[in-house]
């Protein structure tokens, strides 16, 4: 086990991994940023140090400045969290040729499974469900109109290199279509630098289901069930939960173990999500991989009892999982609220500020993952999450109820969050039923008044 | 103000004393020592001088090794500070075998060159960016420096 690393994130993610080192003893060494400085978290660590400026990309985006402090900390290994450069194949690089471990998958693998059109061409091979469309990129207008006749409208056209659900564009029909392609591939090219687009059918009010998966550098790789994350505003997803309340063991047999296909089939180690898109028929197609630990982990961890920081530093140090498939089992159910610096009755604006006001919920089945406390100033250079709270319950009506009692006793201010928008959810009778979609959120609360 | 935790370390309110004294002589506002299972952390009252930033972890630190933890100046608010615009490992020289760019009383002048700064096997000239004369240097030779850490304070 490595005995120092270095935690290249912020926030929520960057104080799980201490955490997570701590318990194991290793010893850990934060970056931060300036914007960051005052932040209590870094006292947690064992050793802090200041890489840069607030704006990102002099900070937790800049690879010598964080290669730098790795160096002259003296750790064996770094872990991205997720964001920055989680995803990045070529920090993974630079890492691992200055002999420090990158905790995360092998290059070739993240590059491999990162590539939208790359992991589809594998999960074709892998016999993995996948979305009819164009079985490459779309280079001229009648490609894509040619595309789309065959598969019908409408039709979505997805930049290649994108994530974080952006660089996407639907077209109902072909004028829509003959005019959006230019300006997704003029848009992927300014945001990703990669201006490759492909073109798939598009599925009205899908639900998102997502596998999370774990691997070790010895070829084993098991699933640790699946995560319903239908629940998004702009593609962001706010509530997540496992298991995904409305399929049968059969089809969640299948889902799952067509993920492990395909990450084998990549020679994938570490944590990753395989992610799909699911019809009204309940069949479902596969989306794209995170090669990546995500945001909602907590959810799998309480719902299998497995702790996927700790794996991820173990399975980097070179160990094997010391479980087979058969011993993963899922208990329960598990629902996680993001908690966003935001303001949904202003369209959700984000709203930075002071934290005069912190009372987080307790009691039994509830689990708090925030670097915030009272006191604390949400800084407005990053993303607006605060908090997660997730509740761990035998079944989904309790896990409801008790979601619904703890965010009544979260108490947040002046900052506004996305804590009133969650209890209308919890109160909601369609979300109870699970009777929703990805677009679900945004139909039904197009402004929220503060409860 | 003392909290203490676990372990036999500073249950012996001699030495408590001693570090208490010791603090109020190098104009100390908190300090916080680890030595083995047991860590103290003791915060002075009353007026607050600027903290030093001291990230570096201190593993087994003897209360004898307290007096080499270098004293913080009430900062003199002439002075300027020439701030470490990066990440790595500071020298005073180009090499071993030359001399220090600059010694306390030395001239310096806008692009002087102060110091050099490695990160990932990479030497950086460091300027001073200021006029005036160096009154204090407060890093040593290959000590780990972090982004914004002042190095020299220059009396322009």
């Amino acid at each position: 086990m490595f005995s120092r690393i270095l935690i290249a994130n912020r926030g929520e993610i960057a104080l799980r991994i201490i955490r997570a080192c701590k318990e194991m003893g290793v010893e850990t060494v934060i970056v931060y940023s300036e914007a960051d400085r005052d932040a209590g978290y870094l006292n947690l660590a064992d050793q802090k140090i200041c890489i840069g400026p607030g704006p990102a990309s002099e900070s937790y985006l800049n690879i010598p400045r964080i290669i730098s402090a790795a160096e002259v900390a003296d750790v064996q290994a770094i872990h991205p969290g997720f964001g920055f450069l989680s995803e990045n194949a070529h920090f993974a690089e630079v890492c691992r040729s200055c002999k420090i471990e990158f905790i995360g998958p092998s290059v070739e693998s993240m590059k491999l499974l990162g590539s939208k059109l790359a992991s589809k061409n594998l999960a074709r091979q892998c016999k993995v469900p996948l979305t009819p469309g164009s079985d490459g990129p779309i280079n001229t207008e009648a490609e894509a109109v040619a595309v789309a006749r065959k598969i019908g409208y409408p039709v979505i056209i997805k930049a290649s290199a994108g994530g974080g659900g952006r660089g996407m564009r639907v077209a109902h029909n072909e004028i829509t279509l003959r005019s959006s392609l230019k300006a997704a591939q003029s848009e992927a090219e300014k945001s990703f630098k990669d201006g490759t687009v492909f073109i798939e059918k598009f599925h009205e009010e899908p639900r998102h289901v997502e596998v999370q998966l774990l691997g070790d550098k010895h070829g084993n790789v098991v699933h640790l069930f699946e995560r319903d994350c239908t629940l998004q505003r702009r593609h962001q997803k706010l509530v997540e939960e496992s298991p995904c309340p409305v399929i049968d063991e059969a089809t969640r047999q299948e889902l799952c173990n067509s993920a492990v296909r395909l990450a084998k089939a990549a020679g994938y180690y570490s944590a990753a999500t395989c992610e799909f898109m699911m019809d009204k028929e309940h069949k479902f197609h596969f989306l794209e991989v995170n090669t990546r630990i995500q945001v909602e982990h907590p959810v799998t961890e309480m719902v299998t009892g497995i702790d996927l920081i700790q794996w991820q530093l173990r399975i980097a140090a070179g160990e094997k999982l010391d479980f087979r498939q058969e011993d993963v089992k899922h208990q329960g159910c598990a629902i996680e609220c993001r908690i966003n610096a935001e303001d949904p009755a202003r369209n959700f604006t984000p709203s930075p500020g002071p934290l005069d006001e912190f009372v987080v919920p307790g009691g039994p089945g509830v689990r708090m993952d925030t670097h915030a406390y009272q006191g604390y100033r949400v800084p407005p250079n990053y993303d607006s999450m605060i908090a997660k709270l997730i509740v761990h319950k035998a079944t989904r009506a309790e896990a409801i109820a008790t979601l619904r009692r703890a965010l009544d006793e979260f108490r947040v201010g002046p900052v506004k969050t996305t804590i009133p928008l969650h209890r209308q959810i919890m109160a909601n009778e369609q979300f109870q039923q699970s009777k929703v979609d990805t677009g679900w959120i945004e139909r039904t609360y197009k402004a929220v008044e503060k409860k | 103000m003392a909290k203490q935790s676990s372990g036999t370390g500073f249950t012996d309110t001699k030495r408590v004393r001693e570090l208490i004294a010791l603090m109020a002589e190098n104009h100390l506002t908190e300090i916080e020592l680890v030595e083995d299972k047991s860590k103290i952390t003791l915060k002075r009252g009353g007026q607050a001088a600027p903290a030093a930033p001291v990230h570096h972890a201190a593993p087994v630190v003897p209360a004898a090794a307290v007096a080499a933890v270098p004293a913080v100046p009430a900062i003199d608010e002439s002075l300027v500070a020439i701030k470490s615009p990066m990440v790595g490992t500071f020298y005073t020289a180009a090499n071993p075998e030359s001399d220090a760019y600059v010694a306390l009383g030395s001239t310096v002048n806008e692009e002087s060159v102060v110091c050099i700064i490695e990160a990932m096997k990479v030497f950086n000239e460091i300027r001073a960016e200021v006029s005036g004369t160096v009154a204090k240097i407060l890093v040593q030779n290959g000590q780990a420096v972090e982004f914004n850490q002042p190095l020299f304070l220059v009396k322009p």
